[in-house]
């Protein structure tokens, strides 16, 4: 059995799974309690990302622009951002700046901590801490700006006078990018073990919050900056996403002595067995029956859903975190991930990933650098009976007439996916009935992949099997 | 007159007036009279405005149902305006697929002119139905120089089909305004005029300015080919390219949206002579008198007539249930430009009175038309930014406000009912069926059992006792 990795090769993107970095940056920064975003570039660079979100997070996000026009392009835009940074202290007073840059800042050349210092000079009443974060969306893609974030954060907020052996007895968790429910989800685990995590951001609540009156100044929820400043002293860090946060863990390692563990994306039974077996490296404590509970449930999941699922072929698209993580739920389910693509041009990830697979006995093509229409001429070749990724591969699964599972971001098209989680023993199993549920409305009676009859591998004789169009077929 | 949350950001007194008694106007810093419009936004300010690309890219050239969008750049702007503008057509190429020549830092530092031309060969290729490739700039290859007007030239030598550059990089004007601009003229540039078919045009009309937001042209398309007229081009919404090649043979011009697409129309005068008619497609006045002013210049008054009883003896009962029900609330409107002052007169009829208007874009000619029709008392503002939105729903308590999808949720926070008048909850809310649906929406939105509960449960009085504050709690 053997996986094979190719890149696609074309000039032009057509139908995109990424997105760009500023949204990356603006993300997180809402994890963090009474923090703003300033995004220095075009209006449109800061209106496009917020409507992203609120189309996924069906939630108000405001996020600031230092409106930089033809005038401005030319001259620079220093001035604009001393005046945002003046009209958001004096209009809002938050607890945190972020500056995030865009393709029109960072190819004008604007010094961005340059000016964040000269503005730190002339008001000495500001004491908040103001991050600059690189973002162009020429660079990498949207986990690269989130990324960048936690690097900043990591290098910038923790404070760095620790005596010998001073903890605070938490644990730095950095989930990367996920969804409000997963965050919930994870703090779930956290408090079922007893331990005291310190979330490097948190949004659980602030892009996922409720109806208060009066309307709070700032969202409830996020890590504070004061939080943000003790993660210096925890026990460890724990990184859930190797490319969103894994640098940031080995920042904290270096830099203040707190031990990196950089692990899967904790989706299905294996992965989440490691980060459970994490914590309890960690701090030595044991797994409660309420996680065994769980991870039984799980596990009976898999055995009342495996005669469904066993042999059917997915096609999977999205951030190679996310995918890392899937990959491992769907060989457990006894799927066959057919295909993985990912926009990332990171070929140390396709080798891992063609590793993987083999060692969880799929066969699988890894697709760097790809869009959703090569993804789609892929799936025409070799077809498959289920579609996994964000709202933007709907147009595939009408086409190919297959379903989708939605994970991921963005999910534009369904509500309230931004509070479910697929992390952790919960988000497994949740995961594994909605994949079966899909299936189940396909098709109802049909329990032999579709794909397997169309390829002709396993041609049964003589009785009649409804195909995929509903029409019976008489081999 | 200020607003509390200005007082960090004085300047945006001038963007700001009351219509005082006997019409005249109060504005913010107590000089001038018109708001300050079509200016830059302070820096920080959390503004809604788009930028020139989104104006370009997602409200004009988006729409040409059979042309490759190719947005020249790096994927964000491409990822972002792919998609959430439901501007239907009859296929739906245009609204599956987005294209992106990708610029990746290599590009940047050396140029990406190559990869554009490669782009557009490649795109080309993988979809050869496709009529045209429109090809988007943005702000990063806009600063490196690439030339791509000059690649679009070589491109097209190349694929045989005409290549449409359109200049709209994002920090190009103050908003999404200047977008439009470019889309207009870069369409009349290229393709308008380019095929000269042979027949009989005399009864022709082009519909410019409506974008068939969920399908709004199925609400008053008939009603025009009921006149007997035929429409050859829909600057845009369910229009192909070819249909853009001939538009310059039509015997008038029926302009909607006098914001977003007049200059199309003002330039077709100016080069072949068409009229051209200015008019509203929302509302049942509106549109009476948009049929009767088209049937008017074609001599077919009688016709019209007939049309628009037809049309209202059909409707009359559905708005006449409606407007009891939704007779004396007050409304916010925001939206883009025109939308704001199509839509006073159409409330109106619904029984509905507008109290605050406010315009992303709006320009003087846009901000007159909205202050001849608003109640004395009623507040105008230009580019309102995020506090001054919530203050105002605050302050105000508007019985619905009306604007888009990024506000829907500041205004669900703040327990105010919302109709989304951008992409719109259902719609179409276009002619004269379509304000039915539109009636029903804000009825669904007004009288949806939630506000009970949350008036009950979360809020120590209801909205009619903040309404008596008004704008007297606002400093002057």
């Amino acid at each position: 059995m053997t996986s094979c990795l190719t890149m696609q090769d074309r000039a032009v993107a057509i139908n995109p799974t990424r997105s760009c970095a500023p949204i990356g940056a603006m993300l997180a920064n809402y994890g963090i309690h009474g923090a703003i975003t300033i995004n220095h570039g075009s209006q449109g660079c800061a209106t496009y990302p917020r409507h992203q979100m609120a189309r996924h997070f069906r939630e108000p996000v405001e996020v600031a622009t230092t409106s930089l026009t033809e005038k401005t392009t030319v001259y620079g835009g220093k001035q604009n951002l001393l005046a945002a940074l003046k009209n958001i202290w004096e209009r809002f007073h938050p607890t945190m700046i972020m500056v995030c840059s865009t393709c029109l800042s960072e190819t004008i050349g604007d010094d961005i901590p340059g000016i964040i210092d000269e503005f730190l000079d002339k008001r000495p009443e500001v004491t908040i801490p103001i991050l600059s974060v690189k973002t162009p969306s020429y660079i990498g893609n949207h986990t690269t700006g989130f990324d960048n974030f936690l690097k900043e954060i990591a290098l910038n907020l923790p404070d760095r006078r620790k005596k010998k052996g001073e903890t605070n007895g938490k644990i730095n968790i950095i989930p990367g990018w996920v969804n409000p429910g997963d965050i919930r989800e994870l703090k779930h685990m956290l408090r079922e073990m007893g331990l005291h995590g310190l979330w490097i951001t948190d949004y659980s609540e602030t892009l996922d919050g409720g109806y208060y009156h009066p309307r709070p100044h700032f969202p409830r929820g996020g890590t504070t900056v004061e939080e943000l400043r003790n993660s210096s002293k925890s026990l460890a860090t724990i990184a859930l996403q190797r490319h969103i946060g894994g640098e940031a863990a080995h920042i904290y390692e270096r830099r203040y002595n707190v031990p990196a563990h950089v692990l899967t994306m904790p989706i299905g039974l294996r992965n989440t067995d490691a980060f459970v077996n994490t914590l309890v490296e960690i701090t030595d404590h044991t797994i409660p029956e309420s996680l065994g509970v769980e991870r039984a449930r799980l596990l009976d999941a898999l055995v009342d859903t495996h005669m469904y699922t066993t042999g059917l072929r997915v096609a999977l698209y999205g951030d190679p975190d996310m995918l890392e993580g899937l990959v491992g739920l769907i060989a457990e389910m006894g799927m066959i991930p057919a295909h993985i693509l990912t926009a990332a041009d990171n070929r140390s990830w396709g080798e891992r990933m063609v590793e993987l697979t083999e060692e969880l006995e799929v066969e699988s093509e890894i697709i760097l650098k790809g869009d959703l229409h090569e993804l789609h001429k892929r799936i025409k070749q070799r077809p498959v009976d289920l579609l996994m990724g964000h709202s933007k591969g709907k147009f595939i699964a009408e086409a190919e007439n297959i379903p989708l599972v939605r994970v991921g971001f963005p999910v534009e098209d369904r509500f309230g996916y931004h509070r479910r989680s697929i992390v952790g023993y919960n988000g497994a199993t949740a995961l594994v009935d909605e994949i079966t549920n899909m299936i189940f409305e396909r098709r109802a009676t049909a329990i032999v992949s579709n794909t397997l009859l169309e390829t002709g591998l396993e041609r049964p004789t003589d009785i009649p099997i409804t195909l995929r169009n509903g029409a019976a077929h008489h081999p | 007159m200020q607003f509390k949350c200005n007082q960090t950001l004085p300047e945006r007194a001038i963007h700001i007036a009351l219509k005082g008694p006997d019409g005249k106007c109060q504005r913010g810093d107590g000089t001038g009279c018109f708001i300050a419009n079509n200016v830059a936004t302070t820096p920080g300010d959390m503004t809604e405005r788009g930028c020139t690309y989104a104006g370009c890219r997602g409200v004009v050239g988006g729409p040409v149902k059979d042309a490759i969008q190719l947005t020249h750049g790096p994927i964000g702007c491409a990822f972002f305006s792919w998609g959430y503008r439901p501007h239907l057509a009859d296929s739906d190429f245009h609204m599956k697929y987005t294209f992106v020549s990708d610029m990746n830092e290599t590009n940047i530092v050396f140029g990406g002119e190559k990869k554009l031309l490669q782009s557009i060969i490649e795109a080309s290729a993988e979809f050869p139905d496709a009529k045209a490739v429109f090809v988007y700039n943005t702000c990063s290859t806009a600063l490196i120089g690439d030339d791509g007007r000059d690649v679009a030239k070589q491109a097209e030598a190349i694929i045989g089909k005409p290549v449409v550059f359109f200049e709209c990089e994002g920090f190009r004007g103050v908003s999404q305004s200047m977008g439009h601009h470019v889309g207009n003229e870069t369409i009349f540039r290229q393709l308008v005029g380019s095929i000269e078919p042979e027949g009989d045009f005399s009864r022709s009309i082009n519909i410019i300015g409506d974008y068939n937001i969920k399908n709004d042209i199925r609400t008053f398309e008939y009603l025009f080919e009921a006149l007997g007229l035929q429409i050859i081009a829909r600057f845009t919404g369910n229009v192909s390219v070819d249909d853009l090649k001939i538009m310059h043979k039509a015997a008038l011009n029926i302009v909607h949206c006098q914001r977003s697409a007049t200059y199309i129309a003002d330039m077709m005068k100016e080069k072949y002579g068409t009229p051209s008619i200015n008019v509203t497609l929302w509302g049942i006045r509106n549109m009476a008198q948009a049929l009767r002013a088209a049937a008017a210049f074609f001599g077919l008054e009688t016709r019209a007539e007939e049309v628009i009883a037809h049309e209202v003896t059909r409707i009359q009962p559905y708005i006449d249930a409606y407007r009891q029900r939704l007779h004396g609330k007050r409304v916010f409107i925001y939206q883009g430009g025109p939308r704001v002052w199509h839509w006073i007169e159409l409330l109106r009829e619904l029984g509905m009175e507008t109290e605050t208007a406010a315009t992303t874009f709006g320009h003087t000619d846009d901000y007159e038309k909205i202050f001849n029709q608003i109640p004395e008392g009623a507040l105008v503002i230009d580019n309102p930014n995020v506090p001054e939105i919530e203050e105002i729903l605050n302050r105000r308590r508007p019985d619905l406000f009306i604007s888009g999808n990024k506000e829907r949720y500041l205004a669900y926070k703040l327990g105010v009912p919302f109709v989304n008048g951008h992409t719109y909850d259902t719609g179409p809310y276009a002619g004269f069926v379509g304000m039915v649906n539109f009636a029903r929406d804000i009825d669904k939105a007004l009288h949806a059992p939630v506000w009970n509960i949350l008036h009950q449960r979360a809020r120590p009085a209801p909205a009619t006792h903040h309404a008596a504050h008004g704008f007297e709690e606002v400093e002057s």
